[in-house]
């Protein structure tokens, strides 16, 4: 248990948590937005989907369990690495930034962004769904309620969030892959291709439900 | 051509530095960047100032001393390219060059553009060996070496340990540093037998040593004057994660 201890607190053992953890996050957000496609389908698919997870019950409340977890430990970790870094570097003024990709410069900013987001998501959707629907349906809730697509202001801010979430997985997953120690071995190339997977289409996919909803059913 | 200057001038390891402006008129454009700096130096001498101190030794680009900070690049403009191997034709006349040290915690600055590099030995030391019999000489080509890795050794041993990933990295990580190391070893037969214990070691005594942590960003690899690839550090992980748990799961058999 020390062993592990010591393994997982070493900067490339926290590294390794950090890619793990992040992985996993992005697997839930694949099946995340699975369900929330069902908002096209119609109110009623999609407000049966949502009573069927209910029907799940501690099944789900031990998914959300780890959920918190993952996101916890990879804040948790990114903080700490971060903290260590700027203690090791020294200011250079003339310091050029060219050669680093700026997806990779601001991961700790769009982490902290998507994690507020996070945090205000859980306490509007997750909270109505759970404890507070007043009699509305979960279709509703989404796309009409004043905490959903209801308000240009919650459309905008997700919209804003999840292109800050797929530009933080897109150095987020690469950066795994290194840490996993995938990167140069004969999975890099497969992997590169799913990689794209995650943090452009998964990140449209969920945009595309804010637009409709919030702003062209509104218009048309 | 003529060439302005701003070096940073720091007396010693504990005082403050800031930058100086120099210039130097009728510069031959095919010299290099360091005999420009003798130049700069030998003028300095004859005015009775201090001259700029800078580290050097081969001048041939494979020794690792030199390398400082060229308009915020180690190493300078050119890729694979050591500060020893750059010429002045890589700049335009009345050209403003800033020239820093390479900073970083783990690398305090001795004078001028000289930094103490030491903690790389330290990280060597924790694991930068093979064990070998003693005795006889052991019959040449007794050792088969699959190409594929002799090759793959043969890339990550081009590092000259000279610093500019460190210098380059937002996070002053020495990663590359120490995955080229380990790959350098790890790779061949003769370095198999240290494997576990080298890379976990090395790891260590990098985190130890006051280096930041790899983000992946990939500036180490693209300022890096001998072009080590980023594959190094995805090895270095990958032999980090399979030697950690091989070793909890012996110690616990």
């Amino acid at each position: 248990m020390q062993e592990l201890f010591k393994i997982l607190t070493s900067s490339v053992g926290r590294k390794i948590l950090m890619a793990i953890t992040g992985l996993s996050l992005s697997l839930f957000m694949a099946f995340h937005l699975f369900g929330n496609l069902f908002l096209f389908v119609g109110e009623a698919a999609f407000n049966s989907y949502v009573n069927k997870l209910h029907k799940l019950g501690f099944l789900i409340r031990i998914a959300e369990f780890f959920l918190v977890l993952f996101v916890m430990s990879h804040a948790y970790s990114g903080i700490l690495l971060w903290i260590k870094n700027r203690k090791a570097k020294k200011v250079v003024a003339s310091y050029s930034k060219e050669n680093t990709s700026s997806s990779a410069r601001t991961a700790a900013f769009t982490g902290s962004i998507v994690f507020i987001f996070l945090a205000t998501h859980w306490s509007t959707f997750w909270y109505k769904f759970n404890f507070d629907l007043q009699g509305m349906s979960y279709y509703y809730v989404v796309t009409e309620s004043s905490v959903g697509f209801g308000s240009p202001f919650v459309s905008f801010f997700y919209i804003i969030a999840i292109a800050l979430l797929g530009y933080h997985l897109k150095h987020g997953i690469a950066s795994a892959g290194q840490t996993l120690g995938i990167v140069g071995t004969k999975y890099e190339k497969i992997y590169n291709n799913v990689s794209s997977i995650f943090w452009f289409w998964i990140p449209l996919g969920f945009i595309s439900i804010p637009v409709w909803f919030g702003f062209i059913v509104r218009v048309i | 051509m003529n060439i302005n200057l701003k070096i940073w001038r720091q007396k010693g390891v504990k005082e403050d530095g800031k930058l100086h402006n120099y210039r130097l008129e009728n510069v031959d454009p095919n010299i290099s960047f360091l005999e420009m700096l003798d130049i700069l130096n030998i003028n300095l001498v004859k005015e009775k100032r201090d001259p700029v101190a800078f580290d050097h030794d081969c001048r041939e680009g494979i020794c690792g001393s030199c390398g400082f900070m060229i308009n915020g690049r180690p190493h300078g403009p050119q890729r694979a390219t050591t500060v020893c191997q750059l010429h002045m034709r890589s700049f335009k006349n009345e050209d403003t060059i800033i020239l820093e040290p390479f900073r970083a915690e783990a690398f305090p600055v001795i004078k001028d553009l000289s930094v103490n590099r030491q903690v790389f030995d330290k990280i060597i030391s924790s694991g930068g060996y093979i064990s070998a019999n003693t005795g006889e000489v052991p019959e040449a080509n007794e050792t088969k070496i699959e190409k594929k890795y002799a090759d793959e050794a043969f890339l990550s041993s081009a590092c000259i340990g000279c610093g500019a990933c460190v210098a380059a990295c937002k996070n002053s990580s020495a990663m590359l540093f120490t995955s080229a190391k380990v790959s350098h070893l790890s790779l061949l037969p003769q370095g198999a037998k240290d494997k576990d214990a080298r890379v976990i070691n090395m790891v260590a005594t990098m985190d130890e040593m006051g280096f930041g942590s790899c983000t992946n960003t990939g500036a180490c690899s693209a300022e890096c004057p001998k072009e080590i690839s980023q594959e190094n550090i995805s090895r270095l992980n990958q032999d980090f994660i399979k030697s950690s748990l091989m070793g909890i799961l012996k110690r616990n058999k």
